[in-house]
């Protein structure tokens, strides 16, 4: 359905949560212990005990023809058969679904192995789909971290935005020794901050409000990294406290983006009381505009929440085009574009249907295409288009780099911090450029 | 009279390049008539990353250190580090040809030689063979010529590494003032270990760990020789990068804090106390709980230590290393990284100290321990013939220069 057509009274935006795995089905659980507002939940196993042991409704079995109903046994690529097999299931759970949050533990079988073809089913169905994932502890092992690894490489292909919470960092978080059901409420914590700094401001109502559309241009790279954090405020001075806060979140000092000090598009979330007036919003959005440099290409939500007074939270979702070439060309206008896309080809994903100018691509599935129509509507007038966003890689420069740079400069995309352009410095399956203390579970308290 | 010969070493850190000039007199005497460092940008882990600052960087500190010396360098002696190297022990074995078994010099040679012979794999290439033990009939002994037996072996360490990292190097080399020649690439650990333990150390067996800003080199000695070299790419820069992560401040803060209250054990009074992060008074600047940074500093130098105990195995132990650890290096100088060590490795540990010739006073800097160990090679290279015949490695540079 195209979006300049639909008629919203009747069809509104559908929000879905699925989780995928063991650990995103229990996050989904506990999420819907919680407040979930107008969300729908899933949770896609291939273990049958699992799932029937999770309260919710909407449960998708897969992999029945390859697992028998039991468990992948930390195989993620039974994982991936299992979706593979299940794909039509797949598709169904994501039909008509505007906004999709997957929620994994990856390093296992189920979630690193069908939570990758889930995003890819979600996206080819239209859905802008966000992940969550958790990464495992060092500890586990090298074998877990890899199949980790190669999960998030796959999902970044699909997802607009896939925020990875590594679980190293959860004892960082943690008051004293945390037991394992406060480890897990960290996790959850971060995850529901989260999700409900995306929905929040495209279904509560708030402050500032975004639109649908809005959200989707402020994520529309794929394949790109993403920054995720988040800071709260109490007391006098909250908005302040706040920042500090936010500026000491463990996630924003992970090795791979500490230094960032550019992203291509944000997210911004404010909760505050009824107390809290427009100009505190502003000083925070300038501050974090400043930090995360990114003015230009900032989607602003605040919501009044009763319960937060004189009490701030702030949360922040950054995403960094590390390729430049993996852009989803339908989002942007032929007009709005001056010079042609790089020559690199984006991967072949069937979701990616052609841009207007571009030469036809016969692969492109119709519902990708009808999206293009859509296209001029809700490209928002005032938030420049992306060519114009400036000095990120050279691709978008407009610059058409030969195939072999820009295959230097895929490979180069992952930010390392301090430590980036050297070689991988893993011994015994730990890279060895992340700090020890948070491999080893040391918990430092600032 | 002929002109003395002045050498250059230089090493190219990941914090700093440090240049040494030195002249050789009647190829017996060596004299630092020149030095020089270079903030060192490009080199991380002991690797260029960025090759035309790294040559910027490495020009400026042989100019100043040739302004210094008021001298022009003849040839420049090289130090590696870097996860790319690597090492591995050979044996030659050949069988006396004197029909009555007095071994010769040309058995040494040739014994030597089968043990060099080994080929690399493409990209590689020799650094340097270092001679070891020689066994006749099994027998370990100090020098075989001479005595009587029938079969002799020789033992060698090899090092080699990535040609094209070596290439680079050599190439910034040759970019100065029209070309100035490389000498000798010596590993890191190697030119270290020389000045940081004394000879004594040496013959007893010592472990000489030296914990630079990008990588930490380690040698291990037995009898007098080289048994082991290694390379970790960890260094005080990962020390910063823990602090900056641990306590949510700037690479720059953390460096700062670093030096001036970075230490590697807990003590007493640790638990409670805090110290200023920039003690200015400003806005920003926060109070840093100590037992914070001790236990950023402390989990990163242990295991550092542990991963050398895990590549060398039993052979450290106090039977194995009579001679103890030694460090050196800039990050040695951090507060209670003997006692990590010690606690780790199980063998008492302390810092290294420079030898008496090293007189100048900014010299004994633990810093300059690879510089100083590469002229002292310059100078061993003027009078020590063997090193010079035995290793294929001018042959070597030459191929690499085209």
């Amino acid at each position: 359905m195209s979006e300049a057509t639909r008629d919203w009274q009747e069809h509104p935006l559908r929000v879905k949560i699925i989780g995928v795995g063991g650990a995103g089905g229990n996050a989904v659980d506990r999420l819907r212990m919680s407040d979930a507002g107008p969300m729908e939940l899933a949770v896609v196993n291939t273990d049958f005990k699992t799932l029937d042991a999770s309260p919710l409704t909407e449960k998708v079995m897969i992999g029945k023809t390859v697992t028998g109903g039991l468990s992948t046994g930390g195989e993620a690529e039974l994982g991936r058969q299992a979706a593979e097999a299940d794909r039509e299931e797949l598709s169904r759970l994501v039909e008509g679904v505007d906004l999709v949050f997957i929620l994994a533990g990856l390093g296992r079988g189920t979630g690193s192995g069908a939570a990758p073809v889930l995003a890819e089913v979600a996206a080819e169905a239209g859905a802008l789909v966000v992940a969550f994932v958790n990464l495992p502890f060092s500890r586990e092992g090298q074998r877990r971290m890899r199949q980790a690894e190669d999960a998030l490489a796959a999902m970044r292909d699909s997802c607009a935005c896939v925020i990875s919470l590594p679980n190293d960092l959860i004892v960082q978080q943690a008051e004293g020794d945390p037991t394992l059901l406060e480890a897990l409420a960290i996790a959850d914590d971060w995850i529901r901050r989260g999700v409900q700094a995306i929905y929040s401001m495209i279904l509560e109502n708030g402050l500032i409000n975004v639109d649908f559309a809005t959200l989707r241009g402020a994520l529309h790279y794929r394949g790109g990294k993403a920054v995720f954090g988040f800071g709260e405020g109490a007391g006098d001075g909250f908005v302040e406290a706040a920042l500090r806060d936010l500026e000491r979140c463990p996630l924003l000092h992970l090795p791979d983006n500490r230094f960032l000090r550019k992203t291509d598009g944000l997210i911004l979330n404010i909760r505050g009381g009824p107390d809290m007036p427009l100009s505190d919003v502003y000083r925070i959005m300038d501050f974090i505009g400043d930090r995360f440099g990114c003015k230009e290409n900032t989607v602003l939500g605040a919501v009044v929440d009763g319960s937060l007074q004189g009490r701030v939270q702030v949360t922040v979702i950054g995403t960094v085009d590390v390729t430049g070439a993996r852009r989803h060309p339908y989002r942007v206008p032929a007009a709005a574009r001056p010079r042609p896309l790089p020559a690199v080809p984006p991967p072949p994903r069937p979701a990616a249907a052609p841009a207007p100018a571009q030469a036809p691509n016969a692969a492109a599935p119709s519902s990708a295409s009808a999206e293009s129509h859509g296209d001029t509507s809700f490209a928002a007038p005032g938030r420049p288009a992306p060519p114009q966003t400036g000095n990120a890689p050279s691709a978008r420069r407009g610059i058409n780099p030969p195939e072999g740079q820009a295959e230097f400069e895929f490979l180069a995309g992952e930010d390392r911090g301090y430590f980036e352009k050297t070689d991988e410095n893993i011994y015994e399956g730990q890279d060895l450029d992340v700090p020890t203390f948070i491999r080893k579970g040391i918990r430092i308290a600032v | 009279m002929p002109r003395n010969k002045i050498i250059g070493a230089v090493e190219i850190g990941s914090s700093k390049i440090t240049a040494l000039i030195g002249e050789i007199e009647g190829g017996r005497e060596l004299n630092i008539i020149g030095s020089a460092e270079a903030t060192s940008m490009g080199v991380k882990k002991g690797e260029i990353v960025d090759l035309s600052s790294v040559g910027r960087c490495t020009h400026a500190a042989l100019l100043a250190a040739e302004r210094k010396a008021g001298a022009q360098v003849d040839e420049v002696f090289l130090s590696a580090s870097g996860a790319h190297l690597e090492g591995f022990t050979s044996t030659g074995t050949v069988n006396v040809r004197d029909a009555d078994n007095w071994v010769s010099e040309e058995d040494v040679r040739s014994a030597g030689q089968s043990a060099r012979q080994k080929a690399l794999p493409a990209g590689r290439c020799y650094l340097v063979h270092i001679r070891g033990a020689a066994y006749a009939d099994g027998r370990e002994v100090e020098n075989p010529v001479g005595m009587q037996a029938a079969k002799l072996e020789m033992k060698y360490w090899n090092v080699h590494a990535d040609e094209g990292r070596i290439t680079d190097m050599i190439h910034i080399i040759s970019g100065y003032d029209d070309g100035l020649s490389v000498e000798e690439i010596i590993p890191a650990s190697v030119a270290a270990g020389r000045i940081a333990a004394s000879d004594d150390e040496r013959r007893a067996g010592a472990l000489v760990v030296d914990i630079g800003a990008g990588t930490t080199d380690f040698v291990l000695y037995r009898k007098g020789h080289i048994v082991h070299t290694g390379v970790i790419p960890v260094g005080g820069g990962h020390l910063t990068n823990d602090l900056s992560i641990g306590l949510r401040i700037n690479f720059k803060q953390a460096e700062r804090l670093k030096l001036r209250d970075g230490k590697a054990v807990l003590e007493k009074g640790d638990k409670e106390g805090h110290v200023m992060l920039e003690g200015d008074l400003q806005i920003g600047d926060r109070p840093i709980p100590r037992l914070a940074i001790a236990r950023i500093l402390n989990a990163r130098v242990a295991e550092i230590f542990s991963i050398i105990k895990n590549r060398l195995g039993s052979a450290v132990s106090p039977q194995a290393v009579p001679g103890g650890v030694i460090l050196t290096g800039g990050t040695s100088e951090l507060p209670g990284i003997s006692e990590v060590g010690r606690d780790v490795l199980g063998v008492d540990t302390r810092a290294g100290t420079h030898p008496a010739w090293v007189t100048r006073e900014d010299l004994r800097d633990p810093g300059y321990s690879t510089t100083l160990g590469l002229l002292f090679f310059g100078l061993q290279g003027q009078s020590l013939g063997e090193r010079k015949t035995e290793a294929p490695k001018a042959g070597l540079l030459r191929r690499l220069f085209k």
